[in-house]
């Protein structure tokens, strides 16, 4: 009987492990090439550590291309993206749930409907408008169709907000708080973990964003991380030991960004998942 | 969805600006449209606006230099005799009918697995999760490196073995299987979260009184698992189907469509046609019928699971 217990536990732990080894070796097997020289990475195995241990790659993808502007431009975006993204959907779905006036119910359908629109539908026109205005290869057309909110944020944030208690919004305002005092001083501090959860929302779309930024931009100085890899990678076919290095400058912030707050993400994958 | 209406309704009676002091309706109505403003702009203009010009350019014949040319139905004729419309609906079919079972069965197997207590178990729970961050473009060069038919890992440890592994992404069988399993390594524990959570939600008693009454693990999950998790079901497929028929990233790093139109989906089309060819009204046309099919998929889940959820639990 006791034998039975340590055979099926064994076989659990194993299964643990071959999960995880599933999960992190790309990471792993990617880092080290990256420091090995091509010579090293096409002769060796990917799981052996570097014997001729070296940061060229690394120098080479910055100094000798131009990976510091996309990885700066790539971080701008960003910041400015999700900025905007999530206050001006805190500020849209205060309005939603917690203020009545006329109109309201039709103007919050028509946001769910526009819920239902797939990206990729919007790319054709997009690219057409922002050409016809003259946008096309400025950074304001990577943040433009994105700054303003989206429906899907506004909706989760309306319904974090409808949980939040009345009266002590109505205590707010019959003491004569405006509005804009009520969301600032209360409704912010009360709404952490959606303004959170929407942030980490904002910054993986903005970080990993690659469709648009590749048809709005075909210049280098405007070009983001994505598509400076993936033009990169199509340049320098085979040479593992760049395109990988130039990779893990995209792939590295988003692995410090989930040791520093993956309980955050995961929480925020909850709350996206129990608001439908 | 029904919730959602059902939900406003309620919040319409409990809450009410106009108690605020001095607040007239008008006031109301001007205070919440100025704070709506930015996000009524921004969707209106990117997302409202453009749906119906998507519509309208499919009609289109316009390269966007000469001035267009109104064809009727003429794009939708032509992308499937010339561009290979048909071609591209199938093989994004075939990626979403083998992406989608394979992710779903794995994402609830792992959720099941790992639905217990203990440090090392959360431990891989969170590092499963971790794929869901990664830059699906970069991630797509390193699976090009992974797969590579002489240099990869994956053919090297086939090597050790005895098997000569086959070209992998330069095989027009293989190339989409990879295609798919680089997506799901990168969203299966994103959406074994889901399940995990639907897990949680059944009571442990409904487990424990059929017990009692004699069922079997099997029949416990058929009869109290997958019904109870219909919610969760519900929206991991729905995401999951949207989200799988707009594949782009990876096709157009790993392949860029290919070998031959292998694994030209329709995305990969729509920004061939687009973007190299600057066939906009083609591009349109396509884009207005991949719009049409994931409205249908998505339309005849709910009304599926609308009709089967029986309980209502979570």
């Amino acid at each position: 009987m006791r034998s039975t217990i340590v055979v099926r536990r064994s076989l659990y732990y194993a299964a643990l492990v071959l999960i995880a080894l599933i999960f992190i070796t790309p990471y792993l097997f990617a880092v080290m090439a990256a420091f090995k020289p091509l010579s090293e990475i096409n002769s060796d195995r990917a799981w052996n550590l570097p014997t001729h241990f070296t940061f060229d790659n690394f120098k080479s993808i910055f100094q000798q291309y131009d990976f510091g502007t996309y990885l700066l431009n790539t971080a701008a975006i960003t910041v400015i993206l999700t900025a905007g993204q999530v206050s001006f959907s805190l500020m849209g779905a205060y309005a939603f749930a917690r203020i009545r006036f006329p109109g309201r119910d039709a103007l919050f359908w028509g946001f769910l409907m526009m819920l239902m629109v797939p990206n990729v539908v919007t790319m054709i026109p997009l690219y057409v408008m922002m050409s016809k205005a003259g946008l096309t290869n400025t950074y304001w057309a990577l943040f433009l169709p994105y700054v303003f909110g989206t429906p899907y944020t506004i909706f989760l944030m309306r319904q974090y907000l409808l949980s939040i208690p009345g009266e002590t919004i109505e205590a707010a305002r019959l003491d004569g708080c405006s509005e804009l005092t009520i969301l600032r001083k209360i409704i912010v501090p009360m709404s952490r973990p959606i303004i959170i959860t929407a942030t980490i929302i904002g910054v993986i779309f903005s970080w990993n964003n690659f469709l648009w930024p590749l048809i709005a931009t075909d210049s280098n100085k405007q070009q983001v991380l994505t598509v400076g890899i993936a033009n990169f990678n199509s340049n320098f076919v085979s040479q593992w030991n760049l395109v990988l290095a130039g990779s893990l400058v995209a792939l590295i912030p988003m692995v410090i960004m989930f040791v520093l707050f993956q309980k955050h993400i995961v929480n925020s994958v909850n709350l996206a998942g129990a608001s439908r | 969805m029904t919730t959602v209406a059902a939900q406003s309704a309620e919040v319409a009676q409990i809450d009410d600006a106009r108690a605020g002091a001095g607040g007239s309706p008008r006031r109301a109505r001007m205070t919440a449209l100025g704070l709506l403003a930015p996000s009524l702009f921004g969707v209106t203009i990117f997302l409202a606006i453009p749906v119906v010009l998507v519509i309208i350019f499919s009609f289109l014949r316009w390269n966007l230099l000469t001035s267009p040319q109104w064809v009727g139905f003429g794009n939708y004729v032509d992308i499937f005799r010339h561009e290979g419309a048909g071609h591209a609906l199938l093989v994004t079919i075939y990626y979403v009918v083998i992406n989608i079972p394979v992710q779903t069965v794995l994402a609830l197997g792992m959720a099941m697995l790992m639905n217990r207590r203990g440090r090392f178990t959360a431990v891989v729970r969170v590092l499963c999760v971790l794929p869901y961050l990664a830059t699906p473009v970069a991630m797509a060069v390193v699976w090009q490196w992974v797969f590579d038919p002489q240099t990869g890992v994956v053919n090297t440890l086939l090597h050790q073995v005895g098997i000569t592994g086959p070209d992998w992404l330069s095989s027009s069988s293989w190339a989409l299987p990879v295609v798919v399993f680089a997506n799901i390594w990168q969203y299966v524990g994103y959406n074994m979260l889901f399940f995990l959570a639907g897990l949680q939600a059944i009571p442990p008693q409904v487990y424990e009184a059929s017990s009692i009454d004699g069922a079997t693990t099997r029949a416990q999950f058929l009869h109290i698992t997958l019904p109870l998790l219909r919610p969760t079901m519900l929206f991991v497929l729905v995401t999951g189907f949207i989200g799988s028929f707009q594949v782009f990233d990876s096709v157009y790093v790993m392949t860029q469509g290919g070998p031959g139109d292998a694994t030209t989906v329709m995305n990969q089309l729509i920004y061939q046609n687009g973007f190299q060819g600057f066939r906009i009204g083609a591009a349109s046309a396509l884009s207005v019928i991949l719009f049409l099919v994931i409205l249908l998929v998505t339309v005849s889940q709910f009304s599926y699971f609308r009709n089967r959820t029986t309980y209502e639990m979570v």
